[in-house]
């Protein structure tokens, strides 16, 4: 009887204790989550624009446009009033060869086209012959100077998608909503889009005596 | 620091360095203590073992006692100046205050406001110091394109202004490690201390910091919790509370903790006065500290210094949990990896290729 009675206890005793470890042991201190991902799935849907907007606005004095390309829509550094040299026909209401004669002050004479080759590219593949003032696309239609974004993706296209979701280019200032980026020509210029090798900005000459 | 009494054991990985020796420092014969030329006392055993006669013990005892009267007689005396008061009342209650994480708002302010008036009172310049707490609905994560990165190191140099680092030891809390094409991600191999002209043909660039992990082994090991996660996924350390046993620095599997092995100095023209009790305020001799995300910048909606120095693009900030973020879009249409990802660490740093 009293064998019985210690079986039973025992018995009682495992299954009270394993049914606390199943009741403990899968639930985290502070997380119920299992992964970073499920954390960030689970906790967005609560997300609305409204509850971060109280944060102070960082893009104020800078001149932008809104685009909206895809499903996105963010603004982009306005660039016509960023042209020292804007508006063109200032200067190309005569023609070339007026312009390109003896006596006249040079100009663009710092522009050294190293964009593609000769075969794929030159002045004329992007800018409009006709009317200075504005971009023209491969098939001639006419693109704003601040929209030269669509110039760039006739070619570029794979970038394109990397700008338009946020993976190529710079956020501005902030990573609060609105979403405002760097567009094409604000990093590369565009006669010359390659990015120039240099020196890095510093050196740690004391990590190099920590380790000799 | 010669090698000879070398204080640390480092693994020989092949970086260049030639000696043959063992941990113990010993070239030649057993690593027993009794073969050792000189022992060099370290660490407690400066303070606690020494010899010590009763007279001696108690001469010390009475001259520390003296310390502390003279600061409490300082805050009492009628004759001392208002301001040595007002210091010795501050540097009374900033001894004796509590850690920050448990504080509430108006705790966090009055510490803050102490720190900022005792700058004042040392200095005779203002500084401006915030508590601001984590956003509600804000997440941070960040990410690193590893073919946009060109080895320029801007980032590390905006970070070292940005965060009032010490310029004495060069402490940078990014590293950017140059790595040979073909030969996938060996650190071992990578050099993070290159100075030729970038990007070297042949190699890439991927930076590290400290990853803010969500699940961070260095807060479980800290033994007096100086070190935590804030809701924004900010891992943060409260440089009052830590007393540098450098625990979280050992547990850290991806070097993302520095150490204040002396006083940091900071000319005083190229402090960073706008600055945050979690970040980037000047702090002291045998602390860690580390990366923080800027939390001075990003709680007020500014990317951080690394993300605005870097004039590739590479580096993205922004908030987990809008699904319209940056961020958001890279993790769902780029290929992305994290470091280390088996250690279940979960590390909100991740890396990802055009």
């Amino acid at each position: 009887m009293s064998n019985n009675n210690i079986y039973i206890s025992k018995s009682s005793f495992w299954l009270i204790s394993v049914i606390l470890i199943i009741s403990f042991s899968c639930k985290h201190e502070k997380d119920e989550y299992h992964t970073i991902t499920d954390k960030i799935e689970a906790e967005s849907k609560k997300y609305h624009h409204d509850s971060i907007m109280g944060l102070e606005n960082h893009l104020e004095g800078l001149k932008m446009i809104e685009i909206s390309e895809g499903g996105h829509t963010f603004l982009i550094p306005e660039r016509k009033s960023a042209i020292t040299s804007y508006s063109c026909l200032e200067c190309h209401s005569t023609s070339l060869k007026e312009l390109k004669s003896e006596g006249t002050k040079k100009a663009h004479w710092d522009i050294q086209l190293a964009h593609a080759n000769e075969n794929t590219m030159n002045c004329a593949t992007c800018h409009n012959g006709n009317d200075m003032n504005q971009l023209q696309s491969l098939t001639g239609n006419q693109i704003d100077f601040n929209n030269s974004y669509l110039l760039c993706s006739q070619c570029h296209s794979k970038q394109f998608e990397d700008w338009k979701g946020g993976a190529h280019g710079k956020r501005i200032n902030s990573w609060t909503p609105p979403r405002a980026s760097m567009s094409c020509v604000n990093c590369h210029n565009p006669h010359q889009p390659h990015f120039e090798s240099r020196w890095p900005s510093r050196y740690n000459t004391e990590k190099v005596k920590e380790r000799q | 620091m010669s090698k000879e009494n070398k204080k640390w054991f480092s693994l020989n990985l092949g970086s260049g360095k030639s000696s043959q020796k063992c941990g113990c420092g010993n070239e030649k014969g057993s690593c027993s203590s009794e073969n050792k030329p000189q022992e060099h006392k370290d660490g407690f055993q400066q303070v606690f073992d020494v010899q010590m006669s009763r007279r001696t013990a108690f001469k010390k005892l009475t001259a520390s006692l003296m310390i502390g009267a003279g600061a409490v007689s300082t805050s009492c005396s009628m004759f001392s100046g208002d301001e040595s008061k007002e210091k010795a009342q501050i540097d009374w209650e900033e001894q004796f205050k509590g850690n920050y994480k448990l504080m509430s708002d108006e705790e966090k302010e009055a510490t803050v406001n102490r720190l900022v008036r005792s700058y004042e009172l040392r200095t005779g310049k203002t500084i401006s110091m915030s508590s601001t707490n984590a956003n509600e609905n804000v997440l941070f994560g960040y990410a690193f394109n590893i073919s946009k990165c060109q080895g320029y190191m801007d980032c590390v140099n905006a970070c070292v202004e940005e965060n009032n680092q010490d310029r004495s030891t060069q402490m940078q809390y990014i590293r950017i490690h140059e790595m040979e094409d073909g030969k996938g991600f060996n650190f071992n191999e990578a050099d993070d201390n290159y100075y030729h002209e970038v990007p070297a043909a042949g190699h890439f660039y991927m930076g590290t910091q400290c990853f803010h992990c969500d699940n961070p082994p260095c807060v479980d090991v800290c033994p007096v919790q100086a070190t935590w996660r804030e809701e924004d996924g900010l891992v943060v350390i409260d440089y009052d509370w830590c007393v540098g046993c450098r625990y979280c620095m050992a547990a850290c599997p991806y070097d993302g903790r520095r150490f204040n092995w002396k006083t940091p100095e900071v000319p005083e023209e190229e402090i960073n006065k706008n600055q945050h009790y979690l970040g980037n305020r000047l702090r002291k001799k045998g602390v860690m500290e580390k990366c923080t995300f800027c939390v001075q910048r990003s709680r007020a909606g500014k990317n951080p210094a690394c993300v605005e120095a870097c004039p590739t693009g590479a580096r993205i900030f922004g908030n987990l949990l809008d699904p319209e973020s940056e961020i958001r879009w890279v993790l769902e249409n780029k290929k992305v990896f994290r470091l280390k990802e088996d250690l279940g660490t979960e590390p909100k740093f991740w890396y990802f290729m055009d």
